[in-house]
């Protein structure tokens, strides 16, 4: 029955299927084996789309700069040399003074029209899935930033990983700079935001956070800025303030004490040092282990205010007064003063916000996820509401030791 | 053909319907674009809705039990309109196979090797199905269990690694948005991944005839949509706002996961994944055409899967080898391969016909035709009942 039905199927769909008998069966078996082999070996070649090693030019870098003609963009892209690194970590063995990466920059209309235009100069493709770092030059930020911006995001080699930073000057100069440390620029500036923890002194900004930030419409997207300077005839690059967004543009800056006030504001100071100026002279107290919290909380007349909690863990680095600072009055003295200190940050960093009516806090999305429907009243004209907005700021510091001396080194201290 | 015969479990049967959903969950991102940072709630009230049109399957196979949908449908059309019926599944079974065929050749074009055509892609991927067929769709089911364990232990281990960067202030606000969103999102939760468990109707009679199918499809139904739960949520949380405009949200989200710069790049564990996953789903989705096709062609002449009624036919196909196979694989792959090719032009034209289309389409097949079948069953006294009365 069941093979009657087969046959059916069979006579039904395929008229010249086959009932070969076991001889030949065998026979095609082994011709197909044959076959089979034939095609295999053309797969010895490799893969179709393979792209080795030698024949691929790794980025470690992008920076980006207005072109030279109107409607242009300068992409510079910083390329690993690898016979250079593998030369031993002083390089005076294989080649001194030989650099291991090579800037590559070439203008056109476009981010991906570069790209295909850098082949028209070098004979290994740029590959982008390990890059580190992308270079905007504040010239370009303040025009638009959308263009490498979705270009980058959109494209599958680029990660989402990768450091955005805003450069002073131009962005091809940065990538320049004198890198002491590491080999390349590019490395050095990706190291160093991991670093930016310990001095909460910087905005670490991905691509992806950025995009967040830029997609929220409320929150004004903000990102480090980084600049050249020279010492001692060479070019170094250091952090330092924050490019403010608004719009798709970069409208203003923090300085150093309201990037801090910043962070502390978003949760994002961590650890850092705090130089207090005390009646008998400097005490450093160096914070670790901090966090704030930021919430919306409506007044009795449906206004919203903002209310930041914020918990700093603390210990005395250094005393370079005469001072006992371990005396528990003095330790509430130091308590006060960085209380102080920190207020002055963020109140620093609030004022220049609600100068430049760009919320880099976030208030609007915590409004937003707090009171929805106050929200939906606000959002309109969420630029002239924003500056409106109290916020309360509650500091808790909690000072733990005074580090492995009690009292300070002083001459006489002893006697 | 008597190719169904108690060769699988309830659990095994399960764990092939979680599969089968986990897939398209993995794959799809279009119900976050309409629920955005609620998407992860559509996933149980998607169920809730989910579970008439399980009642209607059970009330079918209960009436008819041992009986694939396409038996059932001759059984209470008749030979003529019964075909048609059939005929429609049909269309339905192989169209899915192709729809999914063509979102894995896109995957892998776009993610893995975009310089490919993508019908080299797919030509591979279905020869992988055809083979798997041959090998017969019994093994494919018993493997499930081992696919649940790798893809949810995958599904865990990436949710635990990406646990640093996420945000859950994202998830807030909660259901802010208009009611039809929501409703919306609900039906194509049920129409596209859920729904087509539509074809496990063609696969219970392999479950015995005392194998109840309901539970299986129940307990497979309601793993899948706590584990949509879970990748809808973890793609919120790490994403935020980008959710809703990247292309393939949980391939996104895996890629953030570094731990301690070593761990990093898992999005090949996702691809792996997702390759066998699909596998499993278009294996089934082709098999449910091949078999109803097979039953609809030898009609009336096709062995009873009773084996009170024909005891030597079940003891030959008991034979259990590489024959016990329905002919025409190859030719269906075939079908679906050149199907899946020209099924859309793009994958805007997919993502569209995604949110507008597919949702009422998959319905009329997955609830409309079986909602009328158990009808006319129940007017026409068929079914069991009768069985019992004779």
């Amino acid at each position: 029955m069941i093979k009657k039905a087969v046959k059916t199927g069979r006579k039904l769909f395929l008229p010249f299927s086959l009932s070969f008998s076991r001889q030949r069966r065998e026979k095609a078996r082994r011709a197909t084996a044959v076959l089979l082999c034939t095609l295999l070996i053309l797969s010895l070649s490799s893969c179709w789309s393979r792209r080795e090693l030698n024949t691929l030019a790794i980025v470690l870098g992008t920076g980006l700069d207005v072109g030279d003609q109107p409607d242009t963009l300068k992409l510079t892209a910083q390329v690993v040399k690898a016979s250079a690194i593998g030369s031993g970590s002083t390089a005076k063995a294989g080649g001194a003074g030989e650099k291991a990466y090579v800037n590559i920059s070439y203008t056109d209309k476009s981010v991906l029209s570069v790209l295909r235009g850098i082949t028209h100069m070098q004979s290994r493709r740029p590959y982008f899935s390990h890059n580190e770092v992308f270079i905007f030059s504040s010239d370009l930020a303040k025009r638009d930033m959308a263009e490498g911006l979705d270009a980058f995001a959109r494209d599958y080699e680029s990660r989402l990983h990768a450091d955005l930073l805003i450069s002073k000057g131009k962005a091809s100069d940065i990538l320049q700079g004198e890198a002491a440390l590491e080999k390349i620029p590019a490395r050095q500036i990706g190291d160093m935001m991991e670093d930016q923890e310990i001095n909460s002194e910087t905005a670490v900004v991905t691509l992806r956070d950025f995009s967040i930030a830029t997609l929220s419409g409320s929150k004004a997207p903000v990102a480090p800025m980084i600049e050249v300077y020279e010492s001692g005839g060479e070019k170094h690059i250091k952090l330092e303030d924050t490019a403010v967004f608004k719009g798709g543009k970069m409208i203003g800056e923090l300085d150093k004490s309201q990037t801090r006030g910043l962070l502390w504001v978003t949760n994002q100071a961590k650890s850092g040092v705090k130089t207090l100026d005390t009646r008998w002279g400097q005490v450093v107290l160096e914070i670790f282990d901090s966090n704030s919290k930021l919430k919306p909380v409506k007044n009795g007349d449906g206004t919203i205010r903002m209310e930041l909690t914020v918990n700093g863990d603390g210990t005395i680095e250094s005393n370079e007064t005469n001072e006992d600072m371990s005396r528990l009055e003095n330790v509430e003295m130091l308590k006060g003063l960085m209380k102080e200190a920190i207020r002055a940050d963020i109140e620093n960093a609030l004022h220049q916000a609600r100068t430049l009516s760009a919320d880099v806090f976030g208030f609007g999305e915590a409004i937003h996820q707090e009171y929805p429907e106050e929200w939906e009243k606000m959002k309109e004209n969420w630029e002239r509401e924003f500056p409106k907005i109290g916020l309360n700021v509650q500091v808790n510091v909690m000072l733990h030791s005074t580090g492995s001396l009690t009292e300070p080194v002083v001459p006489g201290g002893g006697q | 053909m008597t190719l169904e015969k108690e060769n699988i479990s309830s659990k095994e049967l399960a764990f092939a319907v979680f599969c089968f959903i986990h897939g398209t969950v993995l794959r799809s991102g279009f119900i976050i674009s309409v629920t955005r940072n609620d998407s992860w709630a559509m996933a149980f009230t998607g169920l809730l809705f989910m579970l008439p049109i399980v009642a209607i399957y059970a009330g079918l196979l209960r009436k008819f039990p041992g009986k694939s949908l396409v038996e059932i449908d001759d059984i209470i059309f008749g030979p003529i309109l019964g075909k048609v019926i059939s005929a429609l599944y049909l269309f339905f079974f192989a169209s899915l196979a192709a729809l999914n065929t063509r979102d894995l050749g896109n995957f892998v074009a776009v993610h893995m090797m975009p310089e490919t055509p993508i019908a080299a892609a797919i030509a591979v991927f279905l020869l992988g199905c055809v083979y798997t067929l041959r090998k017969g769709i019994e093994n494919l089911i018993n493997l499930s269990t081992l696919l649940f364990i790798i893809s949810a232990g995958a599904l865990a281990l990436n949710a635990i690694l990406v646990l640093k960067e996420v945000q859950p202030e994202f998830l807030k606000p909660l259901f802010r948005l208009e009611p039809q969103k929501y409703v919306q999102a609900t039906v194509s939760v049920t129409a596209v991944p859920m729904g087509e468990v539509l074809a496990f109707t063609m696969l219970t009679p392999m479950l015995g005839k005392n194998g109840k199918a309901a539970k299986p499809l129940l307990l497979g139904l309601v793993l899948s949509s706590v584990s949509m739960a879970i990748v809808l949520m973890r793609d919120i949380v790490t994403l935020g706002p980008l959710v809703s405009i990247v292309s393939l949200p949980a391939f996104e989200s895996i890629r953030y996961v570094s731990l301690g710069d070593i761990l990093t790049r898992l999005e090949s564990v996702y691809g792996v994944i997702l390759i066998i996953l699909f596998l499993l789903k278009v294996s089934i989705l082709l098999y449910a055409f091949v078999l109803g096709l097979t039953q609809m062609l030898s009609g009336k002449r096709r062995p009873l899967s009773n084996p009170g009624h024909e005891g030597q036919a079940s003891g030959t196909a008991q034979s259990l080898n590489s024959k016990n196979h329905p002919p025409l694989i190859l030719i269906s792959a075939a079908l679906v391969f050149f199907y899946s090719l020209f099924v859309f032009e793009s994958m805007m034209e997919n993502k569209n016909w995604g949110a507008t289309t597919a949702p009422f389409f998959s319905l009329t097949f997955e609830f409309l035709l079986p909602a009328v079948s158990l009808l006319v069953a129940c007017l026409r006294k068929l079914g069991r009942a009768r069985e019992v009365k004779a």
